[in-house]
């Protein structure tokens, strides 16, 4: 009774949590239909999506956050986005250019701030300094360019972007008629670049057009040359509801909104499809709601699994689970919106690794009687920490890109791609098996000898099933190679690391066949494991050599050896002699 | 001493031993791929006995590491202690534990195993001209299908044989089979390459690892004579007589790659004053030796060679010549075509320095070729992001009575005549396709060594996993 009792206050904890925020702020008759404007489509990077998830990613990119704070108060990404390129002028004074280098902050005149956020307008005068800089870090080889180069070029890179994206939802209809061809070009040279295309394929155009390039046909001095159909209609209507926004004409705002949107649904009702569902998961933010669960039920359970009481395991354990249940459904959620199989980027099996490392540890409670909360403990922690790491991995913009030709396969991304990231997964567990073992047994008396027989147990069923897993996955990924360029095994780094994960799974178990080592030994091996993986996940992108080198980040490179410095400590701290040990007394 | 060195590969202390030097080799081998081309790794540390490892490898590449060569066992050296560990092992303690009618009716299975496995790696019962209109998915699920049939009749042979140990038999079987297959590879595969421009029809491929000087004499008005030089023959100080050239071809320098052509006039008087006097283009334009590309930026090497013509009979010079990858068509992707014009003795040759260069034939002898009906360049709309490359191809053997329009495309190559041809790359402007094209008769194997280590894998857990269920019941 009393455990019922807990685990429905534990649901509806759950509930509770992960409602918030979801429902979209209220808007009155009155205000602008600024969620309503978010959900309309618009096609960047190759990819249909509500104008709402430009805005977020597009924020992010600039200033890691998806919104902004504006004297005092929360602005939400659409409308940031939306005073933006309506071209109201309190749009310059948001605070969302993130530069944090000293050295290019002096150039541009600023003061260090808490934060490092900055303004376009503060940052305006002396953008000559940072274009000037960044061509002449660009015209350097890659390898000679200085941190200070490498810093130029990322805050300008921001600055290009912001860039493009605004000249993409000018209005050109009001500029003089001898500035047209200047504009055309300009227009003609964005268009090789790859910008926002607002204007969906309708009745009377059946491509994705950029709002300004379908304007820039409705210019009268354009009309006169004749040689340019009707004007867009859709484009006019968007054109429209910009600038009565600008003008803070709700009315004509709102009513033009409804116009655009009926005549979508007449004309290419399919746009619009996904876009309500899109918007809903972006508000839901599952994942890092689902991480800090996580990391609550990894306190409770080490609370429950050190004092040996069932109670905190138990809530725990239902935590977990309903943390589990909104992580599953934005994981469907990405493969309905995206159309790919679950991974598809560092991003994705960041978050696929986190999901199967929790189902392992339910499963593991569930069915493992013995296993006390070690399920918990190791879906907690595994949870959290790569749930963690995904929210990092996202600031490169969108996280449901495209895949280019090559990759671009649902087959391949389906077999391979999972298995090899399940590997990855029960490498991890076993590893943080191994992790729990080592510290509890140094520093705590918990680890007796029945609980080192059922954490070695576990260690082995879990590295048994990595091997199983990666063997198959790294196979797949050879076949893969050979089924698109006729090389099973090119010796490719990527296809190395996987390949070091399942020889180091292959001498873990002969170690223990062979009887060379017992849990202790073992749980060090397993740790080490832990090593090799992040190696193979991580450190082989920061090669930069290679199909697979996909992710480069210089504190992607700091964080993996702040973990491996980590992960020696416990591997050392495991080979400290038992009779040290506060559980081998 | 025999017992010795039998309890040495008996051991499996020598099997984990193993599997950590061929970590550490693999480890070595990835980092040296951000300095060094991926061919030259793959000869320096895994197709080999003795593998050296550059010490800078494992330190970041702005430190100043003395560059110490460690000798390390090579891949093929690891490879084969391994084999040799494996079988032995096996030998010793999974001996075949069944008498009387269980162990022939064992043995027959292992025979129909054998024969199923066979005809998979053959293709029995699959189309000779192999080209997919659909997705990957049957294709590849029918493959892994055909290898989870041989490892299932492998696993039967296995039970009868070797009751509960079957599944551990079976697997280091296939492991084995892998490494053989992956052997085999490294020894016999080929890759080569094949340039189409769009409406064209080509016959041969190019050989991208091999080079060759092609002599061609055009003053005969209805037909060429080509004489091929082989890359073998282009050593260093070498005089090559070739019978059907009126001249003997001596060898001064071989550059492993070399610089892109520029203008003579446009390089520094100090790069200038040492350059020899070519004829040819080498007079016009200037290229030097340059030191082999590294694996990270995807670069060819483009070797050049420096010949000089002497007359037969007198030993007098008729000329010295730079001949370079560069000139050849195929290896700029199309962008230009200088073959060096030679006037002597009354005939006139065309010459490049070029991938070796072989007709296409089908197994049945008749030759082939490919023609190229349409590229196809498909991008994301709004992004310069490529989506597809496609090529619409007409396959045409008349010895063998096949004129077929095919499409090979991004992970759907086109398989025929024991080759494989992929889509690979594509010429300036879209003008034409570069297809890969590989030959490797033992491709199949790792489709079939993949389900048979699955299945011996998993048949081990879940006995292993059953058995723990009983004893803790």
């Amino acid at each position: 009774m009393k455990k019922i009792i807990i685990n429905g206050v534990v649901v509806l904890f759950a509930v509770w949590f992960f409602q918030s925020g979801v429902r979209p702020p209220k808007e009155s008759e009155t205000d602008f239909q600024v969620t309503a404007f978010g959900q309309l489509p618009v096609k960047y990077e190759g990819r249909e999506k509500p104008i709402d998830t430009l805005a977020r990613n597009f924020l992010t990119i600039l200033s890691d956050k998806q919104s902004v704070y504006h004297e005092g108060e929360r602005v939400s990404a659409t409308q940031w986005f939306l005073d933006n390129i309506s071209g109201r002028p309190e749009a310059l004074d948001y605070q969302v250019f993130r530069v944090e280098n000293m050295d290019v902050l002096s150039s541009l005149g600023l003061e260090e701030r808490k934060r490092f956020r900055y303004s376009f307008r503060e940052i305006l005068p002396r953008i000559g300094n940072l274009d000037a800089a960044s061509r002449s870090a660009y015209a350097k080889n890659e390898k000679q360019r200085d941190l200070y180069d490498k810093q130029v070029i990322k805050v300008a890179n921001k600055f290009y972007l912001y860039q493009n994206v605004m000249s993409s939802f000018e209005d050109p209809t009001a500029i003089p008629s001898e500035q047209l061809m200047s504009t055309a070009q300009r227009y003609m040279s964005l268009g090789k670049y790859s910008i926002p295309l607002a204007v969906p394929p309708n009745a009377g155009n059946s491509k994705w057009r950029p709002l300004m390039s379908a304007l820039l046909a409705n210019h009268p001095a354009m009309k006169s040359m004749g040689n340019v159909g009707p004007p867009d209609a859709m484009a006019v209507k968007f054109g429209v509801m910009l600038s009565a926004y600008r003008d803070g004409d709700v009315a004509r705002f709102n009513d033009t909104l409804n116009e655009y949107n009926a005549s979508l649904q007449r004309e290419n009702p399919a746009v619009l499809e996904k876009m309500p569902f899109e918007t809903f998961y972006n508000r839901l933010g599952a994942f890092m709601k689902s991480a800090q669960l996580y990391l609550l039920v990894f306190v409770l359970s080490c609370f429950g699994w050190l004092a040996r009481k069932r109670g905190p395991i138990s809530a725990g354990l239902a935590l977990m689970i309903c943390a589990f249940i909104p992580h599953t459904f934005a994981i469907i959620a990405r493969v309905f919106l995206s159309g790919y199989p679950p991974v598809t980027n560092l991003y994705s099996s960041a978050i696929f690794i986190g999901w199967a490392a929790v189902l392992a540890g339910i499963v593991l409670e569930l069915v493992y009687r013995k296993a006390e909360g070690m399920g918990n403990l190791v879906g907690g922690i595994a949870g959290f920490t790569t749930l963690l790491v995904a929210h990092f991995l996202a600031g490169d913009g969108d996280t449901m890109e495209q895949m280019r030709a090559v990759l671009d396969t649902r087959f391949w991304l389906a077999t391979h791609v999972i298995t090899v990231t399940l590997g990855y997964m029960a490498t991890f567990v076993a590893g943080t098996i191994g992790v729990f073992y080592i510290l509890a047994g140094l520093l705590t008396r918990r680890v007796d000898e029945a609980t080192r027989d059922n954490m070695f147990r576990m260690m082995y069923g879990t590295a048994c099933f990595a091997l199983l897993l990666s063997f198959v996955g790294t196979v797949l990924g050879g076949l893969w190679a050979d089924d698109s360029w006729g090389r099973f095994w090119g010796w490719d780094p990527k296809e190395n690391g996987a390949l070091l994960i399942v020889i180091w799974n292959a001498i873990m178990l002969h170690a223990k066949y062979g009887k060379m080592v017992g849990s202790r030994g073992f749980a060090v091996m397993a740790v080490t494991g832990n090593i090799v993986t992040a190696w193979s996940w991580f450190g082989v992108n920061q090669l930069s050599v290679g199909l697979h080198s996909y992710g480069f980040t210089s504190s992607a490179t700091f964080w993996l050896l702040v973990f491996v410095a980590s992960q020696l400590v416990v591997i050392f701290a495991g080979l400290i002699p038992v009779k040290v040990w506060r559980s081998g007394r | 001493m025999l017992k010795k060195i039998t309890n040495f590969f008996l051991s499996l202390k020598l099997t984990i031993t193993l599997l950590a030097l061929s970590m550490v080799l693999v480890f070595a081998g990835t980092l040296a791929q951000v300095d060094k081309g991926i061919w030259t790794v793959v000869d320096q540390y895994f197709r080999c006995l003795i593998a050296w490892i550059d010490l800078p490898v494992f330190f970041p590449r702005g430190w100043d590491v003395p560059n110490i060569r460690i000798p390390f066992p090579g891949g093929f050296l690891i490879g084969w202690l391994l084999v040799v560990n494996l079988i032995t092992v096996h030998w010793a303690s999974f001996k075949i534990q069944v008498n009387g009618a269980r162990r022939i009716a064992g043995i027959l299975v292992l025979l129909l195993g054998v024969l199923v496995t066979m005809g998979v790696m053959f293709g029995w019962g699959t189309a000779s001209v192999a080209a997919t209109d659909s997705d990957a998915f049957w294709r590849v699920f029918l493959r892994l299908g055909r290898g989870t049939l041989a490892a299932v009749v492998f696993y039967i042979a296995c039970v009868l044989l070797y009751r509960k140990r079957a599944g551990m038999v079976l697997l280091h079987g296939g492991i084995l089979f892998l490494m053989v297959g992956e052997f085999m590879t490294a020894m016999y595969a080929v890759e080569a390459r094949m340039t189409i421009k769009e409406g064209e029809t080509v016959n041969y491929i190019d050989h991208s690892q091999q080079l060759e000087i092609a002599f061609t004499e055009v003053s005969n008005p209805d037909r060429d004579t080509v004489t091929v030089l082989p890359q073998r023959s282009l050593k260093e100080g070498a005089v090559i007589s070739a019978d059907q050239l009126p001249f003997d071809v001596k060898v001064n320098r071989y550059f492993v790659n070399s610089n892109r052509p520029r203008p003579l006039d446009s390089v520094p008087e100090s790069a200038r004053r040492g350059y020899p006097a070519y004829e040819g283009y080498g007079a016009r334009l200037y290229m030097a030796e340059l030191p082999e590309v590294s694996g990270a930026t995807g670069a060819m090497n483009a070797p050049a060679v420096d010949v000089e013509l002497v007359d037969r009979s007198t030993g007098e010079s008729r000329g010295r010549y730079l001949l370079s990858l560069w000139m050849y068509p195929n290896f700029v992707n199309r962008s230009w075509d200088m073959p060096t014009r030679i006037n002597l003795g009354g005939k006139q040759y065309e010459v490049y320095l070029r991938f070796r260069r072989e007709y296409l034939t089908s197994p049945s002898g008749s030759p082939f070729s490919i023609q190229l009906l349409d590229f196809v360049h498909e991008k994301y709309e709004g992004t310069q992001m490529p989506k597809d490359f496609a090529s619409q191809i007409l396959l045409v053997n008349e010895g063998d009575d096949v004129n077929r329009e095919l499409r090979i495309w991004m992970n759907n190559p086109l398989r025929y005549a024991r080759r494989t041809f992929y889509q690979s790359g594509y010429l300036p402007d879209d003008s034409g396709t570069v297809l890969q094209v590989v030959r490797n008769d033992s491709w199949m194997i790792p489709y079939l060594a993949c389900m048979i280590v699955f299945v011996g894998m998993a048949a081990q857990f879940i006995q292993s996993l059953r058995r723990y269920q009983r004893s803790d019941a």
